[in-house]
This record gives C-alpha cells, sequence and structure tokens, in this order.
C-alpha cells in the first residue's frame, strides 16, 4: 500500500506534504492501476486522497468535475445540471489561468448549494472539489496568477457507483432501475437488472440482498426493498406476456463450453451469447438451475420460473445438455480440445461431515446431507421422511430442510443448533417463516453421537452448549457444558452444515489449476481464468458455498474476461472491471454517515401466504408485490450514486 | 391520518400524502416548477425545497411523504437564497428571445423568475446552444428554453402511454428526444411544457396568449366529447386546449382535440347557399328546399321524402330535424349512419338493460380493478378511454384484458390478450361468462337482486360448449382461463366494446353477449367500472337518443308505441311505416323515394355499399345537402345549404357516456353560413307556416321527453340477459376489417393540414407474411375486392394485423374503403392483388 501525502477522506485530514510520519491509512487504495502505472491521487464523494506529491491537483479537480457533467451528471435536477456545468467551466477557467479569486467563492458555494440536488451524485462530487479549494488554495492560487500551467496526469480512471450497487456482487445499477420502477417503466427496470443478471426472477426471490445492507436509507428508517423490486421488474414482464427484447450480435465463430447450468453457468452462457459466441452448457441434472433448482425448494423459488430463464438464455442460441456429468460422461481434457473456452461452474454440493461418530456406518435414516435431501425431494426420487426428523445446521440449507421435511409428512421437525437463533446464518425471515410453520429449535445443541438400533438411527445425543468470547467469525464461539449429554429420539437426521466443490473432474490429469484447501478453484486477479490457459471458472466451485448473486458477478465478469479472450487472445480487466474492484476494495457504503433528511417511512413487504396453509405444499409463499406499492417502495430510494475517479502516473 | 406543522399550522392528512399536499391543505404555497399533478412528482427543479426539523438539508415537498410529527418551515431567508440561486442557474445560458418566444406571457419560467426576486446572474458557463429539433410533425423542440423538468417526458409515458418522449445526452447538454414511431402527436407535451420549448407548429407566431380569447366548449371529434378551451383571434380558433385538474378529461387531449381543428378554417368551408351549384340568397335557397318538398309531400305523400341526421349536429338539431320530417313532412323515413354500428348496440342495451350509452362516467374506468377492451382500438377510436386504462393499468394495479382481432397498442400493457377471429365475438364473451359462473366468480347478489331470467342465463351458459368457442374464437383454454381469473377476481369491472363488434355482421349476437357478461361481471354494479359502448363520432349517442330512427321516438320510445302520445305533444297525426337507411337506399333505387335531406352526413364516405348510394342519389328529383364542406356530395346537391361547425354555434350534445354538454360559441360561422338549428327552425316553419321553433322552446320541449341522462341505476328484477346465438365463423382466406385511422376524425379532419400531414391517405395494412405472399411492398399499391366492390390504397406492411387479416380506415374519401362493404358488415371476405 502506498504512502500517503495527504487525505481528506472520511473527513479525517492527513497532510504530511511538509513531511511527517506516514501512518497507517484507514482505506483500502492499491499503489498502482494495473500495469499502467501508479497510482498518484484518488477522488471520490468522500475526499481526496494524494499519494503522489507531484500530481497536479487543481487540474485533476477540472478533470473530475469534467467527467461529472459530461459522462454521468444525469441531468435530471437543476443544481446538478447546471451546477455542475458551471464548475466544470469554472474550473477550466482557472486551468486555462483566466479564473480570478472570486470563483474560488463560487466554487465554494455551489458546492454547498449542490446539497439541495435530488441525488447523491452530484451532490458528493462536490465534496472533493470543496476538499481541494480548502487544502490546496495556494495550488489555485499560482493557477489564478498565472504562475502554473496544467499538467494532466497520465491518465484518469473513473467509475460510477452507489454503495448498494458496489455491495451486489454482480454489481446491478440499482439507483436506476428503482428509478424506473418509480416512473412506472418496469420493462426498462428489466432491462437494467439484465445489463448485470440474466436471472432477475431468481435474484428477486432468493437473494440474500447484500445490497440491502448497504442501504442508505436504513440510516433514516429502513432499507429500501431491493431485491423484491427487482421481482416486481421480472413479474411485470411474466404477467404482461412479454418477450424480453435482447438479441444477440453476429456470430463470431467461437465455440465455448459451459459446465454447469447453475448461475454462474447460465449467466456466463448469456453474455457470451450475447456477444455473438456459440455456447454450450452441459449439466449432470436433468434440469436447469443447479442448486437453485434442486437445492431451493419451490414454496421459495418456483422451478418454472427458473425454466423460463433458462428459455430465454437459450433462446439466444445456448445450447443445454442435461444428464452430462464432467469427469464422468466427459473429461476436461476432451472439452479443451473441442472448445475455444471453458467455464466451469460445477457448484458445491458435496456435503461437509458433522464429525461424529457413526456418521459414515451408512445406517438407515442418515442422510448423507441437507443438500443430497433436498435434492432427492426436488427431482422425486424415491425417499421417504419419517415422523422425526433432526436437522443439524443453522443455514439456509438446514432451515430448508427442516420446512421441506414437514412438507414431506414429517410432524416433528426438529432443528438442532450449536448456537443461538442470533447467531443463525440463515436469513432471519426464513427463520420467522419456519416458526410459523411450527419448526421446532434446538439451541445451543451439538451433536455427539448417533444412536443406532438394527442399522437404523433412532436418536442423536446431543451435548448442551453455551456461548464463549467470539471466534474469527466474530460470532461467539460455541462451548461445551461437560456431562449435559442427553438423546433426542428421532427417525431420521440430515446434516446440513456446509458443503464443499467437487472437484473429482480435475484428478484425471494435470490441468495446473491450483486448488484452495477449501477444495475451490483458484482464479488469477479478478479475470476468472485459472492456471491453465482458456479455463476459467465462478460460482461455489470457484468461491466455496456461497450465494446466487456472487455465481451470476463471477458468470457476468467471466464472461467479460473470456470475450477479450476469445476475441484478443488476452483475458484481462478493464478499466469498468478494474475499478469496480478497486471501489469494492475501498468500500462504499458508510455505516456512520450523517445522511442530513429525516425519514419515518417503512419498507413495503410483498404479501405472504399464512404460516399453518403453507406448510402443507410446494405453492410459492410470497407473493407478487402490487406495482403500486413498488411505485411506493421505490420512492424511497435516495439515489446514493456517486463518482470515483484515480489519477494514474 | 398523520399529523404535522407547516408553518406552524398544524394539518391532519391521510398517510400517504406529500408535504406539498399537506400545505396545500392549509393554504401554505409552496412554489413549485417542474410539479405536475397529473403525473408522478419528478423532484427536478428542487425549488420546492423546504426546511424539516431535525433534517440538515432541504427537502424536496413535491415528493417528500409527510410523516407524523413533522415539523415543516416553507418559507426562510436559508430557502429564499437557495430557490434564487436554483432559478439563477436555470438562467444560464437560457436565451433571451421571450419577445418572439411562445410562451411569452404564460411562462411558468418567467413567472418563477417574478416570484423569486431573480434579479441578476452571477453564474456563468459556456453555451451548450444547442440545435433547435424542427424535422418533427407538427412539434418543434427548442432545448435552450428546456429546463427539464420531464412533465412532457412523465405526461407522454404515463397518462398518454405513448412513452415516445425521453431524456438523451448527459449533463448540460441533455435534452428532451422523441421516438417518432411511438409518438401519436396529441400535443400534450406542448400543453404541459412551462416554457416555449415544446411548440405547436401550426400556432407558433398566430398570436400572444393575451390576444386570444378563450371559450369554454367541448372537443366533439369523438363521443368522448372532451372539455376544451377554444382559444380565438380575430374570428379564427387558433389553438385548442385543455385545464387539468377541472376537466373530465384532465386536461389532456389527442391529436383530433388539440391539431384538429383546423377544418374550421379551410377554404373548402360552405360559405353561401348553392341552388344548381350556384351561389345565392337563403332566401332563394331555402324557398327551393320548401317548394320542392311540400310539392313532393303534396303530390306523393311524405313517405317519396328521406332524411339522414348526424353525429356532427347537436341534440336541438337532430330533435328538430326528425320532427321536421315527422310533422312538416310527414316522413318516417329518417335515419342516420348510426345504424351502421351504434345503434344496433344501443338497441341491444336498452332491450336488455334499459340503457342506450354507457352505464357508467369514463372516469370509473381507472379506478376499476379488471378492465375489459373488447373489439376496439381505444387508440383510434377514443383516447379518452385510452386515459382512463393507462390510469387504471399502470398505476392502479388494474388488470387488463384485450380481445381484439388485431394486436392493438394496448396489447403490450395487457395481463391477457385474446386475439379471437372475426364472427366468434359472442362465443368469446359468452365463454367468459360460463367461465365466471363456473369458477363460482359470478356476481351472484347483483344477477338475484336485478335479473329477470337468471335461470335461462344459466342454463343458456351451460349449454354453451367452452371446445367449441375454442375452436370458433382460436382462442386457447388456458388464455380463456386466465382473462376469466383477472374478471373474476376483480372487485369491480369495466367492459369497454368498440366499432369491431358493433359493426359487425353478428354486432346484435355479440353486443348481447357482452351485456350477459356484463351481468355475470357485476360490471354493472357499484362505483367502479361499467359497460362503455363507444359510440362511433361526436355526438352520435345524442343522435340515437332524440329518436332521428323510424323505430324510435325521441328518448327511444318505440315509434308505434308512442305515436299517439307525440302526435297529441305535436298537434298533428304521425305518419305510418318509415324507412330505415337501408329501406330509404332501397326507396331511391325502386323511386318511390324522390327527395332526400342529409343534414352533416355524407353517405359517399361513410356508408357502407357508397357506389350504390352514389347511383342512387343521381336519380333523386331533390337533393338537399346541409354541411360545412365541400366535397362530391355538394357537388351532386341541388341545394346546398351552409351550416356551422360545433365552434361555431350553441347547443348540447350528448357524450358516450351520456354526460350532456353545453357548445358555445368560440367564432363565428364563415361568410353566410348560418347555426344549423337557424337552418331548420327556418324550414320548419316555412313548411308548416308556424313561427320559428327557439332555441330554448327546443330544449324545453326535448327536456319534458328525454330519459334521464345522469346515474344508472336500475330498477330490481328490471334487467334481461340474452341468449344469443353462437356462431362458427367460416375459415377464410383474406378478411378487410375496417377502422379509423388514429390521426383522423370521419372525414372532417382530412381537411385539417395538420392531421394531413400526419395521414394524407387511406393505408391498407397487411401482415409481412401476406405482403410477401402478394409481392407488395411497404408503400405500393394493393387493390382490395370484396362483396359489394373494390378499393385500391398504399400498404403498410405491419405484424400488428395477423396473417389472413387486412385492415383500413375509413376516414379517407379516395381510398374510400367503405365501398367495399355490404351493409351491415365490418369484416369481409375479400382477395386482394397488387395494383
Amino acid at each position: 500500500m502506498a504512502e500517503v501525502v495527504f487525505s481528506s477522506w472520511g473527513g479525517k485530514v492527513i497532510d504530511n506534504r511538509q513531511g511527517g510520519e506516514p501512518e497507517a491509512a484507514a482505506f483500502k487504495l492499491p499503489g498502482n492501476y494495473l500495469d499502467e502505472g501508479n497510482v498518484s491521487a484518488f477522488m471520490g464523494w468522500d475526499g481526496v486522497i494524494v499519494l503522489d506529491k507531484d500530481v497536479d491537483i487543481v487540474t485533476m479537480a477540472a478533470e473530475y468535475m469534467k467527467r461529472v457533467q459530461e459522462k454521468y451528471c444525469c441531468a435530471k435536477c437543476t443544481p446538478g445540471k447546471r451546477g455542475t456545468r458551471v464548475m466544470m467551466d469554472t474550473l477550466a477557467r482557472i486551468l486555462a489561468g483566466h479564473g480570478e479569486e472570486s470563483d474560488l467563492d463560487t466554487l465554494t458555494g455551489l458546492s454547498d448549494l449542490l446539497d439541495n440536488c435530488k441525488c447523491t451524485l452530484c451532490m458528493t462530487a462536490a465534496r472533493p472539489i470543496l476538499d481541494t479549494v480548502k487544502y490546496f488554495r495556494d495550488d489555485y492560487m499560482a493557477f489564478l496568477r498565472g504562475e502554473r500551467k496544467s499538467k494532466q496526469a497520465k491518465s484518469y480512471r473513473d467509475k460510477l457507483t452507489a454503495p448498494c450497487m458496489d455491495r451486489c456482487p454482480a454489481h446491478i445499477d440499482i439507483p436506476a432501475y428503482i428509478e424506473e420502477i418509480k416512473d412506472y417503466r418496469h420493462d426498462e427496470a428489466l432491462g437494467t437488472i439484465r445489463n448485470r443478471m440474466p436471472i432477475p426472477a431468481v435474484c428477486g426471490r432468493v437473494c440474500p440482498h447484500p445490497c440491502e445492507t448497504a442501504c442508505r436509507r436504513a440510516l433514516i428508517d429502513e432499507p429500501v426493498s431491493i431485491m423484491v423490486l427487482k421481482r416486481v421488474a421480472s413479474d411485470h414482464e411474466l404477467l404482461h406476456v412479454q418477450e424480453p427484447p435482447h438479441k444477440a450480435k453476429e456470430p463470431t465463430g467461437k465455440k465455448i463450453i459451459v459446465v454447469g447450468a447453475g448461475p454462474a453457468g447460465l449467466t456466463c452462457a448469456y453474455y457470451l451469447a450475447l456477444q455473438g459466441h456459440k455456447v454450450k452448457i452441459i449439466d449432470m441434472l436433468s434440469e436447469p438451475g443447479g442448486t437453485v433448482a434442486v437445492g431451493i425448494p419451490d414454496y421459495r423459488m418456483p422451478r418454472p420460473l427458473l425454466q423460463r430463464e433458462a428459455d430465454i438464455i437459450s433462446a439466444l442460441g445456448v445450447e443445454i445438455e442435461y444428464g452430462v456429468k464432467l469427469g464422468r460422461d466427459v473429461s476436461l481434457r476432451e472439452l479443451k480440445e473441442q472448445y475455444d473456452a471453458v467455464f466451469l461452474g460445477t457448484g458445491a454440493f458435496k456435503s461437509k461431515p458433522m464429525g461424529v461418530e457413526g456418521e459414515d456406518e451408512g445406517y438407515a435414516g442418515f442422510s448423507e446431507g441437507g443438500i443430497n435431501y433436498l435434492r432427492a425431494v426436488a427431482l422425486g426420487e424415491d425417499i421417504v421422511t419419517p415422523k422425526r426428523v433432526i436437522v443439524v445446521g443453522g443455514g439456509n440449507t438446514a432451515i430448508d430442510c427442516v420446512r421441506v421435511a414437514l412438507r414431506e409428512g414429517c410432524e416433528d421437525s426438529i432443528l438442532v443448533y450449536r448456537r443461538t437463533r442470533k447467531e443463525m446464518p440463515a436469513e432471519s425471515y426464513e427463520v420467522d417463516d419456519a416458526e410459523e410453520e411450527n419448526v421446532q429449535f434446538e439451541f445451543l445443541r451439538n451433536p455427539t453421537r448417533l444412536i443406532v438400533e438394527d442399522n437404523t438411527v433412532v436418536g442423536v445425543e446431543v451435548i448442551k452448549m453455551e456461548l464463549g468470547e467470539p471466534d474469527d467469525s466474530v460470532r461467539r464461539r460455541p462451548v461445551e457444558v461437560a456431562g449435559s449429554e442427553y438423546i433426542i429420539p428421532c427417525d431420521m437426521v440430515i446434516p446440513a452444515i456446509g458443503q464443499d466443490p467437487d472437484l473429482s473432474y480435475l484428478e484425471d490429469g494435470d490441468y495446473g489449476i491450483k486448488q484452495t484447501r477449501w477444495s475451490s478453484i483458484v482464479t488469477k486477479g479478478g479475470t476468472m481464468m485459472t492456471d491453465d490457459e482458456g479455463v476459467f471458472a465462478g460460482g461455489d466451485c470457484e468461491y466455496g458455498a456461497m450465494t446466487v448473486v456472487l455465481a451470476v458477478g463471477h458468470g457476468h465478469r467471466a464472461a467479460r474476461t473470456m470475450h477479450r479472450y476469445l476475441t484478443e487472445g488476452k483475458a484481462y480487466l478493464d478499466e469498468e472491471d478494474a475499478m469496480e474492484d478497486i471501489v469494492n476494495n475501498l468500500g462504499v457504503f458508510d455505516k456512520t454517515e450523517n445522511i442530513g433528511i429525516v425519514g419515518g417511512l417503512h419498507r413495503e413487504h410483498q404479501p405472504k401466504i399464512d404460516g399453518a396453509e403453507r406448510a402443507s405444499n410446494y405453492d410459492e409463499i410470497e407473493l407478487a408485490m402490487p406495482e403500486s406499492q413498488a411505485v411506493r417502495e421505490a420512492e424511497r430510494c435516495l439515489r446514493c450514486y456517486r463518482v470515483a475517479m484515480l489519477a494514474v502516473n | 391520518m398523520i399529523n404535522l406543522k407547516i408553518d406552524g399550522k398544524d394539518v391532519q392528512i391521510l398517510s400517504g400524502a406529500t408535504i406539498l399536499d399537506a400545505a396545500e391543505r392549509v393554504g401554505v404555497k409552496i412554489p413549485t416548477l417542474c410539479y405536475l399533478k397529473k403525473v408522478s412528482p419528478t423532484g427536478a427543479c428542487r425549488i420546492c425545497a423546504v426546511e424539516v426539523e431535525g433534517a440538515d438539508k432541504t427537502m424536496t415537498a413535491c415528493n417528500t411523504r409527510a410523516v407524523d410529527g413533522m415539523v415543516v418551515t416553507t418559507q426562510s431567508e436559508k430557502l429564499a437564497v437557495i430557490r434564487r440561486q436554483i432559478v439563477e442557474l436555470l438562467l444560464v445560458n437560457h436565451p433571451l428571445d421571450c419577445p418572439v418566444c411562445d410562451a411569452g406571457g404564460e411562462c411558468e419560467l418567467q413567472d418563477i423568475c417574478y416570484s423569486q426576486n431573480v434579479v441578476r446572474q452571477p453564474f456563468e458557463a459556456d453555451d451548450v446552444n444547442a440545435a433547435t429539433i424542427d424535422h418533427w410533425p407538427l412539434i418543434q423542440q427548442v432545448p435552450n428554453r428546456c429546463i427539464m423538468c420531464e412533465k412532457c417526458v412523465k405526461t407522454c409515458h404515463e397518462t398518454i402511454g405513448s412513452s415516445a418522449l425521453f431524456v438523451n445526452e448527459k449533463g448540460d447538454k441533455a435534452f428532451v428526444d422523441k421516438d417518432l414511431n411511438k409518438c401519436e402527436f396529441c400535443g400534450n407535451c406542448v400543453q404541459v411544457c412551462p416554457t416555449g420549448t415544446m411548440i405547436s407548429k401550426p400556432f407558433k407566431f398566430k398570436a400572444r396568449p393575451w390576444e386570444l380569447r378563450k371559450t369554454p366548449s367541448v372537443c366533439t371529434l369523438c363521443s368522448a366529447q372532451c372539455q376544451v378551451d377554444m382559444h380565438s383571434k380575430q374570428g379564427k380558433v387558433m389553438r385548442v386546449t385543455a385545464e387539468d385538474g377541472t376537466t373530465v378529461n384532465d386536461g389532456n387531449l389527442c391529436v383530433g382535440g388539440f391539431f384538429g381543428h383546423d377544418y374550421l378554417n379551410s377554404d373548402q368551408r360552405l360559405t353561401a347557399p348553392l341552388v344548381a351549384q350556384q351561389e345565392t340568397s337563403w332566401e332563394t335557397a331555402l324557398d327551393k328546399v320548401v317548394t320542392e318538398l311540400s310539392s313532393l309531400r303534396d303530390d306523393k305523400g311524405g313517405q317519396a321524402i328521406a332524411g339522414l341526421a348526424s353525429p356532427h349536429l347537436t341534440n336541438e338539431e337532430n330533435y328538430l330535424f326528425q320532427k321536421l320530417f315527422r310533422v312538416a313532412l310527414g316522413s318516417n323515413n329518417i335515419d342516420s349512419e348510426a345504424r351502421f354500428s351504434s345503434l344496433r348496440a344501443a338497441k341491444v342495451l336498452h332491450k336488455q338493460l334499459k340503457l342506450s350509452g354507457a352505464s357508467n362516467h369514463i372516469d370509473r374506468i381507472g379506478q376499476a380493478e379488471a378492465v375489459l377492451v373488447f373489439g376496439a382500438d381505444l387508440r383510434s377510436e377514443s383516447q379518452a378511454l385510452n386515459w382512463q386504462v393507462q390510469l387504471a393499468a399502470r398505476k392502479n394495479d388494474t388488470r387488463l384484458i384485450v380481445a381484439n382481432q388485431r394486436q392493438t397498442k394496448l396489447v403490450k400493457q395487457a395481463e391477457s390478450f385474446l386475439q379471437y377471429r372475426a364472427g366468434s365475438e359472442a362465443y368469446l364473451a359468452g365463454a367468459l361468462a360460463k367461465l365466471l359462473v363456473e369458477k363460482g366468480q359470478a356476481d351472484n347478489d347483483f344477477l338475484n337482486s336485478f335479473v329477470t331470467n337468471r335461470a335461462e342465463l344459466e342454463a343458456y351458459l351451460n349449454g354453451l360448449d367452452l371446445n367449441a368457442a375454442c375452436a370458433a374464437t382460436g382462442v386457447n383454454r388456458e388464455q380463456l382461463e386466465e382473462a376469466a381469473d383477472h374478471l373474476g377476481q376483480a372487485a369491480s369491472v369495466a367492459i369497454i366494446f368498440g366499432r369491431d363488434v358493433m359493426g359487425s355482421t353478428q354486432a346484435e349476437a355479440s353486443v348481447a353477449a357482452l351485456v350477459n357478461l356484463a351481468l355475470v361481471s357485476g360490471a354493472l354494479q357499484g362505483d367502479c367500472g361499467g359497460l362503455f359502448p363507444i359510440a362511433a363520432k361526436g355526438n352520435t349517442q345524442g343522435l340515437i337518443e332524440v329518436g332521428t330512427a323510424p323505430e324510435f321516438l325521441p328518448g327511444l320510445i318505440d315509434y308505434a308505441a308512442g305515436k299517439e302520445k307525440f302526435a297529441a305533444l305535436w298537434q298533428t297525426t304521425l305518419p305510418e311505416g318509415g324507412a330505415d337507411a337501408t329501406g330509404i337506399l332501397d326507396g331511391i333505387e325502386k323511386g318511390t323515394i324522390r327527395a332526400l335531406f342529409l343534414a352533416g352526413t355524407n353517405p359517399l364516405v361513410n356508408f357502407p355499399e357508397n357506389s350504390r348510394w352514389r347511383k342512387a342519389l343521381a336519380k333523386l328529383d331533390i337533393l338537399v345537402v346541409q354541411d360545412i364542406l365541400a366535397s362530391e356530395l355538394t357537388e351532386m346537391a341541388t341545394v346546398v345549404l351552409p351550416g356551422a361547425a360545433t365552434a361555431e354555434k350553441r347547443g348540447s350534445m350528448t357524450s358516450l357516456d351520456r354526460r350532456v354538454n353545453k357548445l358555445r360559441i368560440a367564432v363565428a360561422p364563415p361568410g353566410e353560413a348560418r347555426p344549423d338549428l337557424a337552418i331548420l327552425s327556418d324550414l320548419f316553419a316555412r313548411l308548416t307556416g308556424k313561427s320559428e321553433p327557439s332555441e330554448s322552446a327546443i330544449q324545453q320541449e326535448m327536456a319534458g321527453l328525454s330519459t334521464p341522462k345522469q346515474g344508472y341505476a336500475p330498477a330490481e328484477k328490471s334487467l334481461f340477459a340474452a341468449t344469443p346465438e353462437l356462431t362458427t365463423p367460416e375459415a377464410a382466406d383474406l378478411q378487410l376489417l375496417v377502422g379509423k385511422c388514429p390521426f383522423q376524425f370521419g372525414t372532417t379532419t382530412t381537411y385539417s393540414a395538420a392531421n394531413h400531414e400526419l395521414a394524407p391517405a387511406g393505408l391498407i395494412i397487411i401482415n409481412p407474411e401476406d405482403a410477401a405472399k402478394l409481392g407488395v411492398a411497404d408503400g405500393g399499391q394493393l387493390k382490395v375486392t370484396g362483396p359489394a366492390g373494390s378499393a385500391s390504397g398504399k400498404v403498410m406492411i405491419h405484424a400488428m394485423v395477423p396473417v389472413g387479416l387486412l385492415t383500413a380506415a375509413d376516414n379517407f374519401a379516395d381510398m374510400n374503403i367503405q365501398q367495399i362493404f355490404p351493409s351491415g358488415s365490418n369484416c369481409v371476405t375479400v382477395t386482394a392483388t397488387k395494383a
């Protein structure tokens, strides 16, 4: 990390221009920009950071404001549209040596006026300008006196972002689609979403929506219901029997194989197909969606909708062949020979062991794992769910298992978790849902032993736990209470404590593909390319079991770099990708920010089928939000756009 | 309810209201510029910034929802500075062409500068100086004057549903651009523009706003009858506008209302009476009419004389016209073009529902939970209804079902699209009714209380075979069920039907089936929704209600039954028999009818099988044409009586939803032309020897006769379900459906330069597949031959029509598509060849 010469970032001023002790900066900014050069300064919503004392900060300020005005300002409010224009021209005048000292007052005054903007794009863009006028006045004066000539950096790199958009692993332009919903332009909203995510019906339903944890609205009342608004846009198309307007570009003649029709694979295939590449997907299952299809029950994610998403992707010319498993029916070597590039989106579906005695004995009534149980039910396999079922774990899969078990006829569906409800990684609303459906919870219990009679599970011995000091994951570590073991009788035990990727398909040769110690694939520098040139990977097989939206983000990024690999022979990051990662690393959301306006508006919720009624079937629980309600919710969005810019030397 | 404080005043208001709403409630005036009540708030100008306790920054009143306990300050030194500076920014590089700007004198930017005391310009920037956009038809865009309030963009999208306008470019270069293919040229962008950015080319440089005299009246180009203001200068209507908030159309106008008035100033206007095509005095002309008609009456009897009334005339004029015939000429040979469509629907509605038009006001459509648009192209037939559907579908979560033979513009907004085959309308409506009953979603309370023959209806629906319905309509079962679910789940239903239904061979059966559906779905019950037949033209509804048909007396009273009563009232004996339009045509051909009086109607273009009419008219002893525009018809007339357009006379007109609207005189008729009522009164006096009936005397007489106009409230057990015959249409290779051009209104606006610019000639719209088959290119000529004749026109290739269907509009005298249609049909089998 580079040494900080000056920083006003976040309102904390570090000034080492006259020398001084370098101090560890609170922000993460890279010392260099790709292989283009050193990062000499950074400007953005929270101030100015100077890493190279020779950078011409006035010239940079002028360039920043020019980009804000000409490239990003939406023109949809007066102070933003005209105010940044006046600031841009004022700065240009100063650079040209025609400025006057009163121009600095104009810049300061306009910075204040921009506080009245419709959104935060121009409003926050005034901040670094104000800081330069305040802390680099001498530099301005040098220009005003005609003593200095403008010195452009080697290059400037910019990025439009927003806290939600940055936090979303797929980096959807969230403020844009919310504004489009607010303006009753649902089809355009869906178009905006599809620029980054081809499975909005899925991510409008089962996304853990990390974006909402970075929603500034939460700082004045509650976060905007970003995920549900995505579903509204997607439902609108479906309800109005419309087809997406997308068309693939002219064929390039390049052939790509995508392994896995899960979210990562479907996404990668979609964006490659749009570019005109010929894409084929192979999948070991008999339907699209991977873990979304067979790991998420239909009451949360109806599979016909998933099938529709896949059909839309297929309509672009993507061929999907089901029932083909990599490593079993075809080898990676063969794929590499037959195709111009390979994308591995093979997921993570191997259940982690519980680590208790007897779990690998093959007892009747012991399930291999939660994900296996869900898949067997989803595929309609011959599986009987008995009266009393214990599911071990605290994640979404565990919750899905206890709820599915109820729907499969079990009377007592019991979840055993070693911490308390508060520490459960599952979505809290899903835990509520499970509770409403009469799932029983045994918190602060950990299985120690299976109780077996005639090779059949009849119970689980558990030990009581209590919470100790926080561990690496910042959650409090559960500690066993000595001698507190007791037995919970049951007919079936389902461990649901996580999944690992199954990378056995790499074992038939030396591909040079590196793996982490958690059996996930290593890719390089955000390009999603493995160490085996032309082989890319993304989603759970690359990251470990994570979220649908992360897989979508990977699939999208991979499609971009693969396109460059296929057309230019090199997989690299462009300005958008690189700046996306730099800004993401720096962080955009500041939970301590004073927003400066008052809230008081509650988040809108979609209607839901009653707990008792729904637990007997697989009908979708959450009902479509009426569009008028969605518009009301969209009105709560604060449009927290902001622009970042790097100077590279 | 929530409570807040604004400038020290306590306000109580419904949750969901904005600060601006709350301020308005207690009379606190917050300055606004981009705010437009009928569209969603934009928050663009920031001038309505207010201070809210607890907020460091200002918040905008127009788009911030009021919250319980809020304390708001709307006037302060800080706010005054902010508002002033914002306006100063708006004025950066704003052109100083106010003296010649079209908005000068009615510019909201001028007003806000004045009210915010903006007297200097501290800001400076290079001038973007964007070029004026002049290549759009009828509308000019001057980006330099634009303040980016987006009122035009939002109105275009939210209210009109065109979505043609959008913001292009970024930053200071941003401007409002247009996708011309989507534009309806309704001029609402011009109307809502607060500055001189969006300009009407026909109006530009014609007048300063303060020179114009504003006359509130109604637009009579279609049966929705929007409330308008006619702006006149030196005896000419210069422009037409409408006011937001206070009008039934909420300030919206369509291409007809906004641009279509130019026919008033056409050089084809009739300005003097003609006898034998020579200009003459009124005395001579009227004397000629009276002499000829009275001698024929005395010689051959009244049955030798016939008259056709008009939807362009007022209620009083049509009333007097029928009275003139029945009383003064002893003839019941009186009819109108409503015979071919609207009257057919009205007769069914009257029989089953005691109703002659819509059951509810237009503005109740927007509040319905489900809307079914059946056999109507709202884009062409009624923009006013389209605006209601836009409101419903876009903002009120209404389920929209479109049933049509072709892909109308509304289809993309519909949850269900039932694309049926011509002739299967009754089957389609019947199947929907059956499904509602089957699914237990029928409005049983309404059926039990109001319908006399519920059992008969249920037996009929029971016997309706859904598979046969699917086969007949070409709509699959799944689509039918889905549409029925939308209707069934809605607490209120609006059913709109149009000319495809009312003009078809099976019009009576189709309307009866739709009435059944209205009964079953509860459309006739409650405050929202209703049944809405789209009457064909301006005053078609009034025309029907005043008894301009041989079988009806005023108030839709059966002629035979009411004859004695009216004879007593009118102190005369009334003639027997009476021929309708078809009978009149036959009579002329047979020579039994020798004289025809056409009051504001032209059978040569608007009537089916008009080649027959053309020949027949030539056989008459006397043809009297009372009209406002010269045409092929006036050239055939023995006597031409120049009448007045609706902007030039007083009187009342009845809209499709049975509102009775008053016309007011904006300008005088041209030359010697007279209001039609004056002409008819004069004739009445001359023919009867009585004094001329005055306008007020006629109105008084009518008031005693007419059915109640407002509020449909049927008595218990007074409604009837019908058992219309269900027919499966025969297969046809190629059919032609006649409709209306979206940019033209009857033939009247073909005399308006603006409408002519948009639609100079009729088009035959054809599916790409059929075009390829026939080897005809876009813009090429096609000749179509139907049962009654042939017509040729320019081809437009578009997939909105399905394979096997052509459509054409009947507004154009040149193409004259009606000549291929036999009477009582609007979709016929045709052969087509490249011409």
